[in-house]
């Protein structure tokens, strides 16, 4: 990262979501002190009292692009920052909101928003459909080490890397039991790991928030699956509740019908 | 040397005299928090003991650590942490993680000597439990079994061990334990040293099959999660990283994990070139180290057929089947 002498300046900024990405950066109690010392904090929702208009040389982004307006600060800060990350599901892969683009239209619209009518200006995506991303960190929310871990990275000037390995491997390293022999519909063989399976520790499957893993099997995934007796649809739900935009197209999962709430 | 009887009943005394000088691990079963399956832990009480069962994950974990800190750096120097570790006695140690634990001794004690390892492995009891049925997916019948136990436990008839002593430090222990080690004539022969259906794998010589298109059906199912190669008592790769002190960037630590021959990532190197970057490529490689490369250097297999690779694959990819039909 630039020069020696000069910190980095960061800001955080979130689009449509939950705030929670956000708090990643946070919930590093013990370290935040340090890790604020390293930066230049120019921008931050909640603790950063003005949000300053100047350039940055990283911009940390949680949320999706669901509307118009989104998508205008989206291109600004785009347009003021030399490193852009997505932090977090929602600008990575869509998360859940990006689920409306698999449900018809007439089914949501009905139940509560036909007041809102910026639901219809676009359909939710993550930022790298609108513009270039050049780091990821994912989940929702993300492990709170891989993003001190990333700023270390960046300020030691190495290129910050995503773990590419599926999550079965922190969950075996953790000593767990697999849920797939269990029975249960675990996405972890083709789930992106690097959340040290939090979810599997506490026996619960995983439901892919981190996206697809690069090396992914899904035909012999799916396969699985469908030999330990579960439903295509239930599995299609599934895979697509975290991640659905991030599934290569030619994937296929036998159709099922529209979820309904 | 003298063989021994040790009752059943007597388990529990035998544990408790251990447990001043070590600390005593069996396997276990645990329906609430494993999920059902059985695992090395530290125990105190016989009767939470579970030999019917091989343990999920090997021993391997007790010595050869998956998360080691080699040193912490800072601007003054390299400091080593000096591990501070207690005796281990490990009761109910199969034949197979017998063999795959000579195999780590091997590489961590002689190859390559590891203080890490070292500190961990020197000064522990061994004690071996002879399987007398192989379970679903086994094969160590087929493998020329090495490794020995310092005393090694054979089901005998009216409740029974008969105790096998394969070390001086054993034989001290044993004999100071008068009231429940009772010296006998009985001796096993070389039917009943043999497990029973467990020479499932024919075809040991694979070097002529790495073309064979009978693998493309392992590769096919393969999702390439490396359960194998962390189940595996014998694995013994490794990844290096350094993790910076955030509160100091100049100093930090450098640690050690393990790593997986069936990832991309085990492969990568610098300028992102991936060496073996088809599943194809991983998925002969495991085997192949495991049966061939391995004994080829050392003159053992790396395997111990202990079958936990297939057992615990998500997809149940029997390679031993497909070795068999090539």
């Amino acid at each position: 990262m630039a020069k020696k002498d000069k910190k980095p300046v960061v800001g955080f900024y979130g689009l449509t979501g939950c705030a929670g990405c956000l708090l990643s950066f946070i919930f590093n109690e013990n370290e935040i002190v340090s890790l604020l010392g390293m930066v230049d904090l120019a921008a931050f929702p909640f603790i950063k009292g003005k949000q300053g208009d100047k350039e940055f040389d990283i911009i940390f982004l949680e949320g999706v692009v669901c509307s118009n307006d989104d998508l205008d600060m989206l291109k600004k800060l785009r347009a003021k920052t030399k490193i852009l990350v997505s932090l977090g599901a929602c600008a990575s892969t869509g998360c859940i909101p990006a689920y409306r683009n698999f449900i018809d239209e007439a089914k949501y619209l009905p139940l509560m928003y036909e007041k809102v009518h910026r639901i219809k200006d676009k359909d939710p995506k993550p930022i790298d459909a609108y513009v270039h991303v050049d780091f990821t960190i994912p989940g929702c929310p993300p492990n709170r080490e891989e993003v001190k871990s990333f700023i270390k990275q960046l300020i030691l000037g190495k290129t910050p890397r995503l773990y590419n390995d599926p999550v079965c491997v922190e969950c075996k390293l953790n000593g767990n039991h697999c849920l797939l022999d269990e029975g249960k519909i675990c996405l972890g063989p083709i789930t992106r790991g690097g959340c040290d399976s939090v979810c599997t520790n506490g026996r619960f499957e995983c439901w892919g928030c981190r996206g697809p893993c690069p090396d992914a099997n899904y035909e012999a995934f799916i396969a699985l699956i469908k030999d330990k007796g579960h439903n295509s649809r239930t599995l299609k739900e599934r895979m697509q509740s975290f991640a659905g935009l991030k599934l290569p197209d030619e994937l296929q999962i036998e159709d099922a019908p529209d979820y309904v709430g | 040397m003298t063989n021994f009887t040790l009752s059943k009943v007597d388990l529990n005394a035998f544990i408790k005299s251990l447990s001043k000088n070590f600390d005593v691990y069996a396997p276990v079963k645990d329906h609430v928090v494993d999920g059902g399956s059985v695992r090395f832990k530290v125990v105190s009480d016989a009767k939470v003991i579970c030999l019917s069962e091989n343990a999920y994950y090997p021993l391997k974990e007790l010595f050869f650590r998956k998360k080691e800190v080699l040193f912490k750096y800072s601007e003054k120097g390299l400091e080593v942490p000096v591990k501070k570790v207690k005796s281990k006695a490990i009761l109910g140690i199969r034949r197979c993680d017998l063999h795959s634990l000579a195999n780590q001794d091997r590489i961590y004690m002689r190859e390559v000597p590891d203080p890490y390892y070292i500190a961990e492995r020197e000064k522990t009891l061994l004690i071996g439990y002879h399987c007398k049925k192989a379970e679903e997916y086994c094969f160590c019948g087929s493998i020329d079994l090495q490794g020995n136990a310092d005393i090694m436990l054979y089901e005998l008839p009216g409740n029974k061990f008969l105790v096998e002593v394969h070390s001086d430090n054993a034989l001290r222990l044993v004999e100071s334990l008068k009231k429940i080690f009772k010296k006998t004539d009985i001796v096993i022969d070389a039917e009943s040293r043999k497990i029973e259906g467990s020479n499932r794998l024919q075809k040991k010589d694979v070097h002529s099959f790495y073309d064979n298109p009978g693998w493309q059906e392992g590769i096919d199912k393969c999702l390439s999660c490396a359960a194998c190669n962390f189940h595996c008592p014998s694995c013994y790769c490794f990844n290096i990283h350094d993790e910076a002190n955030v509160h100091n960037m100049k100093e930090g630590e450098r640690i050690r994990t393990w790593a997986g021959c069936q990832l991309k990532s085990f492969t990568r190197v610098a300028g992102e070139h991936i060496f073996r970057d088809t599943r194809k490529d991983r998925f002969r490689h495991r085997i192949y180290h495991q049966l061939q490369y391995f004994k080829e250097r050392y003159g053992t297999t790396l395997c111990s057929g202990c079958g936990r690779c297939i057992r615990f694959c998500p997809t149940k990819i029997d390679f031993i089947d497909i070795l068999n039909r090539m």
